[in-house]
């Protein structure tokens, strides 16, 4: 049964060993390009492991949102109310540890909010066809006001409250393995040529690291797993690429909808316990501050690919961490970087036998390294944005295949195949 | 369709986020505060209506300072009717309008707005309703008549903080966060700045603002001001002063956890933080929107009501830095009460811009 889907499934794809050889080299230049470029620029903090740990607390919500969202739209159902049901997160967790000081109780009712908002999505869009966006948005403006409205009643006259924030919540505990610090601290220091940025690299993924973060990072191999290689994840995303011919075969394509929904909420939830309760100690209003929607960006960057939206929420996190902590002077030497790399795309273009769009990256490259040789540092207005500008260009740069599930947005009836 | 799904999801995401903004509608928020039981003995029903900027209660900062200054009206003054109003994330200026308006209309005859967010929806709403007292913290509104504008010199206050921040670093590296770079916060900066260099003319100074307007949310995002703070203690500073609002919260953990100092603002943030923290507030600048909001509804009740620009600084009072940690205060007070009296008789001139 289930060899009959897999022809289904995929379209052409390159063989997925060279692919994933060819993404992994990738990766490695770019390293050794950034670990150059701080050589060049003396900016230690492009590879420190602060950096590495800010990047990583700003890359977890939204990469918990974007897998939320592959999980949803694996299914066949496009989940803009990720934003919503983050929120629905922050404020159930909060509550729940807030009550009982006990932050797992808070991890598990925000899960079981952000579940619950999922539950309204599913009962809406699978159950009764409603649009999948319209349902979406009425998810996310539903979830401020009657957050607020619990605040209001649960949280302002609690000392340290307000109408739009909690008390200090409890934290979770930290973890990381003994020594590495001490061992790598010296080397890390050093600022020797790659040496030092692999150890800041280690550091930074090694030590003093929240609980949940293990968590987040851990789901998404675990969902990489769980959507390809088992029968319960290729009947899931045959229901994302053709609802008619799964049922055909016995799939029940309403029930499996539902369980992707539910648990594409609980992602979205656990992100926001993690910002109420790892990235701050308080609930906040407008703390999720669009990462739902940013989460659905790093989906689409990843073409629907777990591994793909973790280097998404990664970029992202990893361009945040730089402005936050180094400010203007690391996000400047970060045009050194984006020069080489379109450097690097002339000289491919140029071989591909497509000139003018060599010529073009070539006088880019040109202009950014003239713009960093010229100047001390960014404007702070433009520093601020550079996450996003960032994302922009590597999307543009990209020059991938994006494939979304063939039938994700569509509203579906049983039987409407025959 | 590949094509068409994407542009389509990329497009309700964007449609999504702006509809998330705009209909964050003002949901009748705030609610009575905690009445205070006493009776109103003076004649005149005095109705006291507070409404806040981003942050809100909670902030331990800006906004609670006024809601200190609220609650000394309702125990002082014996005013029971008194309510304070928080906004929504993002909202525009009409929903500020529609606030004031509603309290105006509610019966309430003083109407504070917290913040210079609410200068422009109070021009607009005030010549409406003659009738009632309007106050505003932050903003300088001249022309009106029913309007007082509460300003402060913050920049004295910070120059103040700047000083003791370069006292008291080993490295000669300290740090400013400053919440959104708005012309107020940039005073803060600039006052600062001019502080530390007066102690130490060579000194290193980190400055980052969290966000950029019109993006409030730097005011209320400790996440971002914590992050931000790791970043520049890392960095070397050992000292940082924020005018972050609710960030600075984060901005105190990331002290505690790097076993660094920290200067709080506007409240003294040595007296709400936690008894673990503590130890790591060097001071704060203190910014008396409490006092300024209880001698504005005194005056009222009183019948004869401030109006024009009452400003605040520190040959006044109003703004000042707080001595509460003795441990680590007490053996540079001396040298800022100095600069403070230099401040006061016009020696030093404290500069608004950085």
């Amino acid at each position: 049964m289930s060899q009959t889907l897999e022809v289904a499934t995929p379209q052409v794809a390159p063989p997925r060993a060279r692919n994933r050889w060819r993404i992994l080299s990738i990766v490695f230049a770019a390293f050794v390009a950034l670990s150059a470029v701080r050589m060049f620029t003396g900016q230690p903090v492009l590879t420190g492991s602060g950096t590495i740990q800010a990047t990583l607390a700003f890359a977890v919500p939204i990469g918990l949102a974007g897998l939320g969202g592959l999980w949803a739209e694996r299914a066949g159902v496009v989940n803009i109310g990720l934003e919503g049901m983050m929120v629905f997160g922050t404020w159930f967790g909060a509550f729940a540890a807030y009550t009982t000081g006990n932050p797992w109780a808070g991890l598990v009712a925000g899960v079981l909010g952000g579940v619950f908002g999922g539950l309204i999505h599913a009962v809406a869009t699978v159950t009764f066809g409603v649009d999948h966006i319209v349902s979406g948005v009425a998810i996310n403006i539903l979830a401020v006001g009657a957050m607020r409205y619990l605040s209001i009643l649960y949280f302002q006259d609690a000392p340290g409250g307000g109408a739009s924030q909690s008390p200090p919540l409890p934290g979770f505990p930290r973890v990381g393995l003994p020594f590495v610090d001490s061992l790598l601290g010296p080397v890390e220091e050093r600022q020797w040529f790659l040496v030092s940025d692999l150890a800041g690299l280690v550091i930074g993924l090694t030590t003093d690291m929240s609980v949940v973060t293990l968590l987040a990072i851990l789901l998404v191999p675990a969902s990489y797993w769980l959507l390809w290689r088992t029968p319960f994840g290729l009947r899931l995303r045959s229901c994302g690429e053709n609802p008619d011919a799964a049922e055909s075969l016995g799939v029940r394509v309403n029930g499996y909808k539902y369980v992707a929904v539910l648990v594409s909420g609980g992602l979205a939830g656990l992100g926001g316990v993690f910002l109420a309760m790892v990235a701050s100690s308080i609930y906040q209003e407008g703390q999720t501050g669009g990462r739902g929607y940013i989460g659905l960006a790093a989906m689409i960057f990843g073409n629907w690919r777990p591994g793909g939206l973790a280097m998404g929420a990664g970029l992202f996190g990893y361009t945040d961490a730089l402005q936050v902590r180094g400010s203007g002077g690391a996000v400047h030497a970060l045009l050194v970087l984006i020069a080489l790399a379109l450097v690097a795309v002339a000289v491919w273009q140029w071989l591909r036998g497509r000139r003018i769009v060599a010529g073009v990256s070539l006088g880019f490259a040109v202009v950014l390294g003239a713009w960093y040789l010229l100047t001390d540092t960014l404007p702070r207005e433009l520093v601020t944005y550079s996450p996003h500008i960032a994302t922009l260009l590597v999307m543009a740069l990209a020059t991938q295949r994006l494939r979304p599930p063939a039938a994700a947005g569509r509203p579906w009836r049983r039987g409407g195949g025959s | 369709m590949k094509r068409n799904m994407i542009a389509r999801t990329a497009a309700a995401a964007a449609a999504g986020a702006l509809c998330l903004a705009m209909t964050a509608c003002d949901s009748s928020a705030g609610g009575q505060a905690e009445g205070g039981g006493e009776e109103n003995q003076s004649g005149e029903a005095l109705k006291v209506g507070l409404a806040y900027d981003v942050g809100g209660r909670g902030d331990k900062s800006f906004n609670d300072s006024a809601y200190r200054g609220l609650q000394q009206v309702q125990e002082e003054l014996d005013v029971t009717e008194v309510r304070d109003l928080e906004p929504t994330e993002g909202e525009a200026d009409t929903d500020k309008e529609e606030r004031l308006k509603l309290m105006a209309e509610e019966g309430y005859n003083v109407v504070i707005g917290v913040g210079f967010a609410y200068a422009e929806p109070m021009k607009k709403v005030a010549p409406e309703y003659p009738d009632v007292h309007f106050a505003i913290v932050d903003s300088e509104i001249e022309g009106i008549d029913n309007i007082t504008s509460l300003v402060f010199a913050e920049e004295e206050a910070s120059f103040l903080a700047g000083a003791a921040a370069a006292l008291k670093s080993e490295a000669d590296h300290i740090g400013f966060i400053g919440g959104v770079e708005t012309p107020l916060i940039r005073k803060f900066e600039a006052g600062f700045v001019a502080g530390a260099q007066e102690i130490t003319p060579d000194i290193e100074i980190e400055r980052a603002y969290l966000t950029q307007p019109p993006d409030m949310n730097g005011f209320q995002d400790p996440a971002r001001g914590e992050s931000t703070a790791d970043g520049q203690y890392d960095a070397g500073a050992d000292v940082i002063y924020h005018a972050a609002g609710a960030s600075g919260n984060g901005v105190l953990n990331s002290a505690v956890a790097n076993d660094k100092l920290f200067i709080g603002v506007d409240s003294d943030q040595y007296q709400n933080a936690a008894d673990d923290q503590k130890p790591h507030v060097l001071t704060s600048a203190l910014k008396d929107v409490d006092v300024a909001v209880f001698e504005f509804v005194k005056s009222v009740a009183e019948g004869n009501a401030q109006s024009g620009i009452q400003r605040f600084d520190l040959a006044g009072g109003g703004v000042d830095y707080s001595t509460s940690n003795e441990e680590e205060i007490a053996d540079i007070q001396e040298q800022l009460d100095e600069l403070k009296q230099q401040i006061i008789d016009g020696e030093i001139e404290v500069p608004t811009e950085p």
